[in-house]
């Protein structure tokens, strides 16, 4: 995934959506894509009913309750361009699967639209989050799966007394996660998390 | 295994950040690059 996420822009060029599947619910696709540095793109969960999703593609490994490590590349009309498994143990080749869908893309007859460059977080934008949070954690994952660790600045209200004091003023309570942006204040981390997502998403 | 040349199928889920992902939506406009793989917290 890191190596997929590193050539994000070339696909974005070529015009292509990547995602990830696995069983695993989305709570764990944020947790470890945090771990590896933060993901952007799509992972998506196949966890209910599980491997569905693998199943309609023919790579679910029933037996083992998993999704096999395989790559289907379907084109802007729908139809499957390219299917190719490595095993579960195996490694896939990032930089020759975007090759494919570079290649896929220069062959394609109809212009497809270009993305549009995400709107980006206003000045003055800040993450209030507190220790032993799981509500904070799963806000921070969004940060970090999003790339925003210099756009939005994060304040302890646990570790800094002044941060909480300031966090009171600005919403009457020192509830956190609190994401303070355009002059109002976000508490709930899903809407925290969707609206990060908004502002920092390609289209 | 899926076979190249047929129709794919299509979905609808939310990912990791909240975002709604509808492929039957992204026909025309992109193509998909799918990535399978067994388990989170493992080496990818």
């Amino acid at each position: 995934m890191p190596a997929l996420e590193a050539l994000q822009d070339r696909l974005r060029a070529a015009h292509t959506t990547a995602c990830g599947i696995s069983i695993d619910t989305t709570f764990s696709h944020a947790a470890w894509a945090e771990q590896l540095g933060g993901v952007s793109f799509p992972l998506v969960s196949d966890f209910h009913p599980k491997g569905e999703l693998a199943e309609a593609f023919g790579v679910y490994l029933g037996d083992d309750g998993i999704c096999d490590r395989a790559t289907v590349i379907v084109d802007a009309a729908g139809t499957v361009h390219h299917c190719a498994s490595v095993t579960p143990a195996g490694k896939r080749d990032a930089e020759a699967l975007v090759k494919v869908c570079e290649d896929l893309d220069a062959g394609w007859s109809e212009s497809l639209p270009d993305a549009v460059a995400p709107r980006g977080l206003p000045p003055g934008v800040r993450l209030y989050v507190k220790d032993r949070c799981m509500f904070s954690r799963w806000a921070l994952y969004a940060r970090t799966n999003l790339h925003l660790q210099d756009a939005l600045p994060v304040v302890n209200v646990s570790r800094d007394p002044e941060a909480l004091a300031e966090l009171e003023r600005l919403g009457g309570k020192g509830q956190a996660p609190a994401l303070y942006i355009d002059d109002r204040i976000v508490y709930e981390s899903a809407e925290i998390a969707t609206l990060l997502a908004e502002r920092a998403s390609w289209s | 295994m899926i076979e190249p040349g047929t129709t794919a199928p299509t979905f609808t889920r939310t990912d990791h950040l909240g975002r709604p992902l509808d492929t039957a939506a992204l026909g025309g406009k992109r193509h998909l690059l799918l990535l399978f793989y067994p388990l989170d917290f493992t080496p990818t």
